[in-house]
């Protein structure tokens, strides 16, 4: 079967464990666990009659503490950056991780996804900010790991862009 | 020597082996150039959770079950490819068991006499330290962020509500002052929180005097602070205005109410209503509706008013006609007094009910022993009033030959004393009034014509209460206060009650019945206020005759007509009695029956 390494990118507390934990386990949790390095969880899919098994590289936050390793990257088809919708600054990491990512892997397929959209009343991320990254042709989703939203539709649309490349 | 290296090497090799359990490291070399490895050594504890049981040494392929590592060869492979010397690490993973613990590892690749092994290590208690330090710096982080965020919002909040009650205020203080409201607002220690603009103008008020104590900037009178110093201690609204007396440059008059405020209980509000221009007002208007002592703003008295002025300012005699009761005296007293003649002596004679020679004795005076009584010389009235103005009220009662002297004095300017020949110059203006009509009495015989022209150079008819109703209410008021002088009672209002009963009765006595009617009202009076129960019983009563309703405004001669009927039905169709109720002559009555068309069988 056909495997996809598929990286979580983003600011630390944004909700990259929480979306795979969701995608793989359907499980949520309030609590917060700081991921340190990596860990790797597998789910597979089927992408317009095709099974493909999505290795998920849940990636620590990245911030002072901790800087993205480029081994951890290698490899991979795609990757998702996660935003947490109430942190401003977060969206700014992303964009900082994704030209990081671009200049050591080329433009390989992402998406972006805006987290917490069920606190949405304390976002600080409006859509004014995120307009000029859909122009540039960005793919961004608005989503939730506590409540499911948007989380099927992200990995599943990586998954279709990831699958048109190969074929 | 040689033993004992290779009891060293042996015991080398043990204490590797103890090293890398101690380490809690699986060592794994690498077979020739494939996936495989050789596991070394003694297998640590974690190891069989993850990868499976397996003996050294037996042969794994790691990368099959965990990806991480299966991606960490490519790296160590190229390192190994390169012979390079020094260590690839591959960072920390996680991987989870059968159970679902999670393992927290890192491998390392290294290239040893060509064997290239790889290490993997569980991390251990400095790892697990290192993340608690992480998470919690994270999480510190995360709160920061937080109570700032909230902070901000808060604040954002409150600068945003402030600017929002801001501009509330100025869009109040803007309808404030566009009403031109004059308005001041005091603490609870009487200081000044704020001035309108109209409360500044009308107090003068050239610099912003907020913060200044309220008296600092009202210019009034002991007794007016006062006033308002207890209205502003007292926590309940009065509504009633107190009046202030501004003694400025500016002299004005200024309505105050003292409100407290809706929601801070110390807080006064003071409101000013300029009332100068109405005190100017009311003076002028008591001044047009008073003359002399008469009192009346109707049309019809203004007409008086001015026919007054007209004939003070000649010598001509006047004949002053006015059912009784209607003030003829006093409209003879205001000619007097407006007249050049005003210094000189006003005598007032009733000519009614008295015998021939004693009117004329009282007129003209007599010689002593003119007749019987007649003790002394005597000068009479004319004498007396020599210079000034006599005034003979009931001139239609003075017998025919007291008439004939009268005349005299008139045509010749002399009286002669009874008893006396000689005639004596006396310089007086006569002024006349009857209740009578002279005509009626001159075709009756009893007054002679020429008296009557003589008498009637000028005329002044004096209208009927009933006919300036208009005035009863001003005249009410006026009578109250004169009776409020004398008696010291505190009576000073006419309940609208008892006004509306004042306004509709017939009045035949006219103003003297109506001043009468106030006093006898006001001697009964129990508290501030006239009330109707406190009006004599003929004005009471006569409220059954004159429904409020059909009450019309007086000199329509609808209004006449009903009352005439009025009258006739109150004396039961008696005509002299009605006659005597409306105040006119039986003949006067009759006629206006006629006009009327109103019949009564005898
Ligand atoms: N309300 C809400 N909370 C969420 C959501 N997703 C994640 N969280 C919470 O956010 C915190 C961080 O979630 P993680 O999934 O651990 O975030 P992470 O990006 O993996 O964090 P690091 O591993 O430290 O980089 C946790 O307390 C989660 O419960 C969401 O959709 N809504
Ligand atoms: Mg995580």
């Amino acid at each position: 079967m056909m495997h996809k390494k598929i990286c979580m990118l983003g600011g630390f507390a944004v909700g990259k464990t929480s979306l795979v934990r969701r995608f793989v386990t359907n499980l949520f949790s309030e609590q917060y666990h700081t991921t340190i390095g990596v860990t790797v969880e597998k789910k597979s899919v089927s992408v317009a009659g095709e099974d493909v098994t999505l290795m998920l590289w849940d990636l620590y936050g990245d911030d002072e503490f901790q800087r993205i390793r480029e081994s951890y990257l290698r490899g991979s088809s795609g990757y998702i950056l996660v935003v947490d919708g109430t942190r401003k600054e977060t969206l700014a990491t992303a964009l900082d991780l994704q030209r990081t990512v671009e200049g050591l892997l080329g433009p390989i397929p992402f998406a972006l996804i805006v987290n917490k959209s069920d606190v949405r009343d304390v976002w600080e991320i409006d859509d004014a900010a995120l307009s000029e990254l859909r122009q540039q042709g960005w793919t961004i989703f608005f989503g939730s790991a506590k409540t499911g939203e948007g989380v099927e539709a992200i990995f599943s649309a990586l998954a279709h862009r990831l699958l048109q490349q190969t074929t | 020597m040689r033993t004992h290296h290779t009891r060293q090497a042996a015991q080398g090799k043990t204490l590797c082996t103890q090293l890398f359990v101690a380490l809690e490291t699986a060592v794994l070399e690498r077979v020739d150039q494939t996936d495989t490895f050789l596991l070394q050594g003694t297998v640590p504890a974690w190891w069989p959770s993850i990868f499976g049981t397996t003996t050294p040494p037996s042969t794994v392929q790691p990368g099959e079950r965990s990806p991480f590592l299966k991606q960490f060869f490519t790296e160590a492979e190229q390192s190994w490819a390169r012979h390079a010397a020094g260590l690839v690490r591959s960072g920390p993973w996680t991987e989870r068991d059968q159970h679902g613990t999670t393992l927290h590892l890192e491998a390392t690749a290294l290239l040893v006499n060509s064997r290239q092994l790889l290490l993997v290590a569980r991390l251990g208690a400095d790892f697990e330290q290192a993340r608690a330090t992480l998470q919690q710096a994270r999480e510190q982080a995360l709160r920061h962020a937080q109570t700032t965020k909230l902070q901000t919002r808060n604040e954002s909040r409150l600068t945003s509500q402030l600017s929002q009650s801001e501009e509330l205020r100025d869009d109040l203080l803007g309808v404030l002052q566009g009403l031109g409201l004059a308005t001041i607002l005091t603490d609870g220690q009487g200081r000044i929180t704020f001035i309108s603009d109209e409360a500044a103008g009308l107090l003068n008020l050239s610099t912003d005097r907020t913060g200044q104590r309220w008296e600092q900037v009202l210019s009034c009178s002991k007794k007016d602070r006062d006033a308002i110093s207890t209205r502003l201690r007292s926590p309940a609204e009065q509504h009633d205005p107190l009046t202030l007396h501004l003694e400025t440059g500016n002299p004005r008059w200024l309505d105050v109410t003292v409100s407290p405020h809706p929601r801070h209980n110390e807080k006064r509000i003071l409101l000013f209503h300029d009332t100068t221009e109405i005190h100017d007002l009311r003076r002028l208007l008591d001044e047009k509706a008073r003359f002399h002592d008469l009192v009346g703003s109707s049309p019809s008295m203004m007409q008086v008013y001015q026919l007054v002025r007209d004939i003070a300012r000649v010598e001509a005699t006047v004949l002053i006609e006015g059912e009784t009761g209607t003030g003829k005296e006093l409209i003879a007293r205001a000619i007097h007094c407006s007249s050049s003649r005003k210094q000189g002596p006003f005598i007032a004679a009733n000519c009614a009910g008295f015998t021939d020679s004693l009117l004329g004795s009282q007129l003209f005076g007599h010689k002593r022993g003119a007749f019987t009584g007649a003790v002394g010389d005597q000068a009479g009235l004319f004498e007396s009033a020599d210079g000034g103005t006599v005034f003979l009220d009931e001139i239609g009662d003075i017998p025919l030959n007291v008439q004939t002297s009268l005349l005299r004095v008139l045509q010749e300017k002399e009286v002669t004393r009874l008893g006396e020949a000689k005639p004596r110059k006396v310089n007086v203006r006569i002024l006349a009034a009857t209740h009578h009509n002279l005509n009626e009495d001159i075709v009756r015989g009893t007054f002679r014509t020429d008296l009557l022209y003589r008498i009637r150079v000028a005329r002044i008819q004096l209208p009927p209460l009933r006919d300036r109703r208009d005035d009863i209410p001003l005249l009410a008021s006026a009578f109250l206060g004169q009776i409020r002088a004398a008696m010291g009672k505190g009576v000073d209002q006419i309940s609208p009650d008892a006004l509306r009963l004042l306004l509709s009765y017939a009045w035949p006595g006219n103003v003297r019945e109506l001043k009468s009617a106030i006093e006898f009202a006001a001697i009964g009076c129990k508290g501030q206020r006239i009330t109707a129960t406190d009006l004599p019983p003929e004005i009471t009563r006569s409220q059954s005759h004159t429904p409020l309703s059909t009450w019309m405004p007086p000199s329509t001669s609808h209004d006449e007509r009903a009352q005439l009927l009025r009258a006739l039905n109150q004396a039961s169709g008696n005509r002299s009695e009605a006659a005597k109720l409306l105040g006119m002559s039986r003949a006067t009555l009759y006629r206006r029956l006629a006009n009327h068309r109103i019949d009564i069988p005898r």
